[in-house]
C-alpha cells in the first residue's frame, strides 16, 4: 500500500501533470494553428465576428441560459465554481504546492468549513447535472457514453478527499481513500487533454473554430468524394 | 512521406525526453544531472555537443573551399546543404555549450571581459564569428523565397555579391577553430594519455576534420536520398569518396608519423585500455572506412558505403571524445574517479541533435536547399479507403502535427516522472561541521580545519572599546558570549539555531505546544496567517539572549546563516561602516574591507599548521 501509494504521489502524478500541462497547451496551439490555416484555404474568409464573440462571452458569463434553463443554469455555474476552485485553493493542496514548486497559495487558501461545503455542493450539483442528462431526452440523443462517465469521475476525488479531510478516519481507510483520491485524480489529469474535458482550455477557441469550419476550401466537395472512395461516380 | 515522418517522430520524442532533462538541468544543476566532478569537469557535453559537434559541422568549410576557392563545381549542387548543416551545427554547439556552462549567463562575457591568452577565448570568438558568417551565407537562400519584398531583396543582392569574401572569411575562421580547439590541450600535457597528447594536436585536429567533413556531407546526402526518396547523388558520392579517402591516408600517416617521432610508439602495441581505445579509433575513424572507400563506386552497395562513411564520421568523433575526456589520465589510471557519462548527458546530447535535424529537414521542406525541391519525386499518398470506425485525423500536415506534439508532450511527461525526485533532492552540499576558532587573544578562525582560516586579532578589538555583546549578537540561556560556531554551525549550509524538539519533549523542557504556537493553529487548519501570528519569538520567554548593545537587534527567523556567510557579513560590514564613518581610519588602513586584510598568508601558524588540522585531509587534486 505504502509502494503504491508512494507511486502515485511521485511518478505517477508527474507525468499525468505534464501530461495536463503540455497536453492542454498542444491543444491550443494545434487548433489556432490549424484554424489559421483553415482561413487560409478558404475562399470566403469573412466569420460572423460579432455572433463568435456573443457566443464565446455568453458561454463565459451564462446570463442568457439562466432565462432560458434557470435551474440547470445554476446547478451547472455551482458545479463548475466547486469543481475549479476548491482544488486549487483547498489549504491542503497550498501546502503541497508550495513545498513542491515553492509557489504559495497559502494566504488565498479557503478555510476548512467553506472548502468542505464547496466539496459537497460539488457532488450534489454534480449528481444533478448527471440526472438532468438522464432525464431529458433531448440530452440524451446527444450523448455519448464518455458524456455520462465524466461528470461521475470527476466526482470520484471529491468524495474520496472528503472522507480523508475528516480528521477522524483511521490511517488505513485514510490511505485507501487518499489512494483513489490522487488515482482519479491522475486519471483525470491524463484524460483532459483529450476528452471533452479540455472544453476548460478551448472555450475561448471553439466558436471561433466552430464558424472556422464552415467556410470549406472551394475543392473541398472532391476531397471528400476521394475520401469517401467515389471517384467517378456521379453524385 | 512515410520515411521522413517516421524519423521525426522519433526525432520528436528524442525531444521530448531531452526537454524534461533540459529543465532538469537548468534548475537543479549540473550535479543532479551528470556524472561531471571536480576531477572530471570536462566530460560528454564538451566531447561531443561541443568538439563533435564543431568537427561534424566541418562539412561546411570543406565544401564550399572546393565548390567557390578551388573550383570542383561538381559538389555545386550540395553546398547548400553542407553549409547549412555547418551552421545548424554551429548552433548546437552554442546551446551544447549553455548546457555545460555552470553560469550560462555569463557566456557573454568573453566578448567585453578580455584574456587573449586563453584558448577558450580564441575558440569563443571563432564560434561566435563563424557562426555569424554561416548566417550570413545561408541568409540568401531563406531570403530568395520572398523576392516581392524590396528590402529583402536588396539585402539578398548585397550578400550574394560579397559570398565569396564571406565563403574565403568562413574558410579562415573554420580553420582557426577547428585547430585551436586542439590547442586547448597542448595546455594539458600531463593529464592527456601519450597516444593523444602531441605538440602538433592543433593540425590533427584541423586534418580530422577535414576528413571528417568529406565523410559528413557523404552521410548527409545519402540520408536525406533515404529519408526523401531521392535518387542517390552516385557521382558527387563518387568524388567525394575520392577526396576523403585521400585526406585519410594522408592523416592516417600524420598521425602515425607524431606517435613515432615523439617517442611514444611502444604504448602501441602496451596491452592497456588507452591502447585498446587508441586502435579502435583508429579502426573506426580510418581503416573501415579507407577499405570501403577504396572499392569502385559502382561495385559497392550503397549501404555499404553509407556503412564506411558512418563508421569513420563515429571513429572521428570517438576521437574528440577521447581527447575530450575518456582518456585523460584520471579515467585510465586510479588516481581518480572514474567517469561515464549518465543517461540524462545522453538524452541531452541526443536532444540537441534532433533538434538540429528537425530544423534541417524544415529548411529543406520549406526552401530552396537542393536543386529540386523533396516533394518533386514523392508519390503523394492517397487517403486510405474511408473507414468510419477509424479516427480521422484530416490531411496530412495536420496528421503529422498532431502526432508529432503528441509524441513529444507523451515523452516529456514520461522522462519528467521518471527523473526521480529522491535523486534531486538528496544531492547538494555534504555537511561539514564548524569546529570552535583556537587560540586566546588572537584566534584562528578556521571553522572546517583545512588549513586555511583567518587570523583574528580578539583583545585588540576589546581593547578598541567593543563590548562583547556587540559581535556576540545572541547568547544562549544562561550563558554570557556564546561562541559564533555553536548556532552557525556548518561552514556552507544554513543552520537551524532553535531545538524544537528539546523544548517539546518531556526530558528537555516539557512545554505544552500552545506555550509557543496559537492556539487556533490546531490541526493546521488556519496555519495560513503567515508565521509570526502562527508562533510567538524566541524573546518572549527568553527576554535577555539579546544583549542591548548588540549589532543585530532583531531576531528575524530561527535560521542561522552558515559559518563563511555570518563571518563575512559581520566583519565586512562592520569594517565597511568604520570606513564611512571614520576619515582618519580611512588615511590609516585604506584596505580595511577588502578581502587580503584577513586572509593573509599566515607565516605564524605555518609552523604550527600540523596542530590546527583535524583529522580532514587537504582536498586538492595532485596530478602525477
Amino acid at each position: 500500500m505504502e509502494e503504491l501509494l508512494n507511486f502515485a504521489k511521485g511518478p505517477l502524478f508527474r507525468f499525468s501533470f505534464a501530461i495536463m500541462i503540455l497536453g492542454l497547451i498542444r491543444l491550443f496551439v494545434l487548433s489556432l494553428i490549424n484554424g489559421l490555416e483553415a482561413k487560409k484555404k478558404a475562399r470566403d474568409k469573412s466569420i460572423p465576428k460579432g455572433y463568435v464573440r456573443k457566443m464565446t462571452f455568453g458561454f463565459l458569463f451564462p446570463l442568457r441560459a439562466f432565462r432560458v434553463k434557470p435551474i440547470y443554469a445554476f446547478v451547472s455555474i455551482l458545479f463548475h465554481i466547486g469543481l475549479l476552485f476548491t482544488p486549487i485553493f483547498l489549504f491542503d493542496h497550498a501546502l503541497l504546492f508550495q513545498n513542491s514548486i515553492k509557489i504559495s497559495l497559502i494566504n488565498l487558501s479557503l478555510s476548512k468549513q467553506v472548502a468542505d461545503w464547496m466539496t459537497i455542493t460539488t457532488i450534489i450539483t454534480g449528481i444533478l447535472l448527471f440526472i438532468i442528462r438522464i432525464s431529458s431526452q433531448t440530452s440524451r440523443f446527444i450523448s455519448r457514453k464518455q458524456d455520462y462517465l465524466l461528470p461521475l469521475l470527476l466526482l470520484i476525488p471529491f468524495i474520496s478527499g472528503l472522507v480523508c479531510a475528516q480528521l477522524t478516519v483511521e490511517p488505513d481507510v485514510y490511505n485507501a481513500f487518499i489512494l483513489i483520491h490522487i488515482l482519479s485524480g491522475c486519471l483525470i489529469f491524463i484524460l483532459m487533454p483529450f476528452t471533452k474535458i479540455a472544453h476548460c482550455i478551448l472555450l475561448p477557441l471553439s466558436q471561433w473554430i466552430t464558424a472556422r469550419a464552415w467556410k470549406f476550401p472551394s475543392e473541398a466537395g472532391e476531397n471528400v468524394v476521394i475520401d469517401l472512395g467515389k471517384e467517378g461516380e456521379t453524385l | 512521406m512515410d520515411r521522413i515522418n517516421k524519423a521525426k517522430l522519433i526525432l520528436w520524442t528524442i525531444l521530448g525526453i531531452a526537454g524534461a532533462v533540459a529543465i532538469t538541468r537548468f534548475i537543479f544543476g549540473l550535479g543532479v544531472t551528470t556524472n561531471l566532478t571536480d576531477n572530471t569537469p570536462w566530460g560528454f557535453w564538451i566531447g561531443f555537443d561541443v568538439m563533435g559537434g564543431v568537427a561534424l559541422a566541418g562539412g561546411g568549410f570543406v565544401i564550399a573551399a572546393f565548390n567557390y576557392i578551388f573550383g570542383k563545381k561538381i559538389l555545386h549542387p550540395i553546398a547548400r546543404a553542407a553549409i547549412l548543416t555547418a551552421f545548424l551545427g554551429y548552433v548546437a554547439v552554442a546551446i551544447g555549450l549553455l548546457f555545460d556552462l555552470g553560469l550560462p549567463w555569463n557566456i557573454w562575457h568573453m566578448i567585453i571581459y578580455w584574456n587573449p591568452h586563453s584558448p577558450l577565448f580564441e575558440v569563443g570568438w571563432c564560434v561566435m564569428l563563424y557562426l555569424t558568417v554561416l548566417t550570413l551565407e545561408f541568409t540568401p537562400v531563406v531570403l530568395e523565397k520572398y523576392p516581392n519584398i524590396k528590402l529583402l531583396s536588396i539585402i539578398h543582392g548585397f550578400l550574394y555579391k560579397i559570398r565569396i569574401p564571406l565563403v574565403i572569411l568562413g574558410i579562415m575562421l573554420s580553420t582557426l577553430h577547428q585547430s585551436s580547439l586542439g590547442s586547448l590541450f597542448l595546455a594539458m600535457p600531463y593529464r592527456l594519455h601519450p597516444l593523444w597528447y602531441s605538440p602538433i594536436i592543433p593540425v590533427i585536429f584541423f586534418f580530422s576534420a577535414i576528413c571528417l567533413g568529406f565523410m559528413m556531407v557523404m552521410v548527409e546526402s545519402m540520408t536525406s536520398s533515404y529519408l526523401y526518396r531521392k535518387e542517390q547523388e552516385i557521382h558527387i558520392l563518387g568524388k567525394i569518396k575520392k577526396y576523403a579517402s585521400y585526406m585519410l591516408i594522408f592523416y592516417l600517416f600524420v598521425r602515425f608519423a607524431d606517435i613515432i617521432i615523439r617517442g611514444a610508439g611502444s604504448f602501441l602495441f602496451s596491452f592497456s585500455w588507452g591502447m585498446s581505445l587508441f586502435w579502435i579509433e583508429i579502426l573506426l575513424s580510418c581503416i573501415i572506412p579507407l577499405i570501403i572507400f577504396s572499392m569502385p563506386i559502382k561495385k559497392i552497395k550503397i549501404s555499404i558505403l553509407y556503412f564506411g562513411a558512418f563508421i569513420g564520421v563515429v571513429g572521428v568523433v570517438f576521437n574528440r571524445l577521447n581527447v575530450g575526456g575518456i582518456t585523460h589520465l584520471n579515467n585510465l589510471t586510479e588516481i581518480g574517479s572514474f567517469y561515464f557519462p549518465s543517461l540524462m548527458e545522453f538524452s541531452i546530447s541526443a536532444g540537441v541533435v534532433s533538434a538540429a535535424m528537425l530544423i534541417f529537414f524544415y529548411f529543406v521542406e520549406n526552401f530552396k536547399v537542393w536543386e529540386e525541391s523533396p516533394f518533386d519525386n514523392l508519390v503523394i499518398n492517397k487517403a486510405s479507403k474511408f473507414n468510419s470506425f477509424k479516427v480521422y485525423l484530416g490531411s496530412n500536415p495536420i496528421v503529422n502535427r498532431t502526432k508529432f506534439s503528441f509524441s513529444f508532450i507523451f515523452a516529456f511527461g514520461l522522462t519528467f516522472a521518471l527523473i526521480s525526485g529522491g535523486e534531486i533532492h538528496s544531492s547538494g552540499f555534504d555537511k561539514s561541521p564548524v569546529t570552535k576558532a583556537r587560540g586566546a587573544d588572537t584566534l584562528l578562525i578556521d571553522g572546517n580545519r583545512d588549513g586555511y582560516g583567518v587570523v583574528f586579532a580578539h583583545v585588540n578589538h576589546q581593547k578598541l572599546g567593543y563590548t562583547c555583546g556587540y559581535c556576540h549578537h545572541i547568547n544562549k540561556p544562561d550563558d554570557k558570549a556564546t561562541g559564533c560556531y555553536e548556532c552557525h554551525d556548518d561552514m556552507y549550509l544554513i543552520g537551524d539555531a532553535f531545538r524544537h524538539d528539546w523544548h517539546s519533549s518531556s526530558s528537555g523542557a516539557n512545554l505544552d505546544c500552545f506555550k509557543c504556537h496559537n492556539k487556533s493553529v490546531s490541526k493546521g487548519m488556519n496555519f495560513k496567517f503567515s508565521n509570526k501570528k502562527a508562533t510567538h519569538i524566541c524573546q518572549n520567554c527568553h527576554n535577555k539572549i539579546i544583549p542591548l548593545d548588540s549589532r543585530i537587534k532583531i531576531l528575524k527567523t530561527y535560521k542561522s546563516l552558515s559559518y563563511t556567510d555570518a563571518m563575512h557579513s559581520l566583519c565586512i560590514n562592520c569594517h565597511e561602516q568604520k570606513l564611512h564613518t571614520d576619515s582618519l581610519l580611512k588615511q590609516i588602513k585604506p584596505n580595511l574591507a577588502q578581502c587580503s586584510k584577513c586572509h593573509k598568508n599566515f607565516s605564524v601558524f605555518k609552523k604550527d599548521k600540523k596542530l590546527f588540522q583535524g583529522k580532514k585531509e587537504n582536498k586538492w587534486v595532485v596530478v602525477p
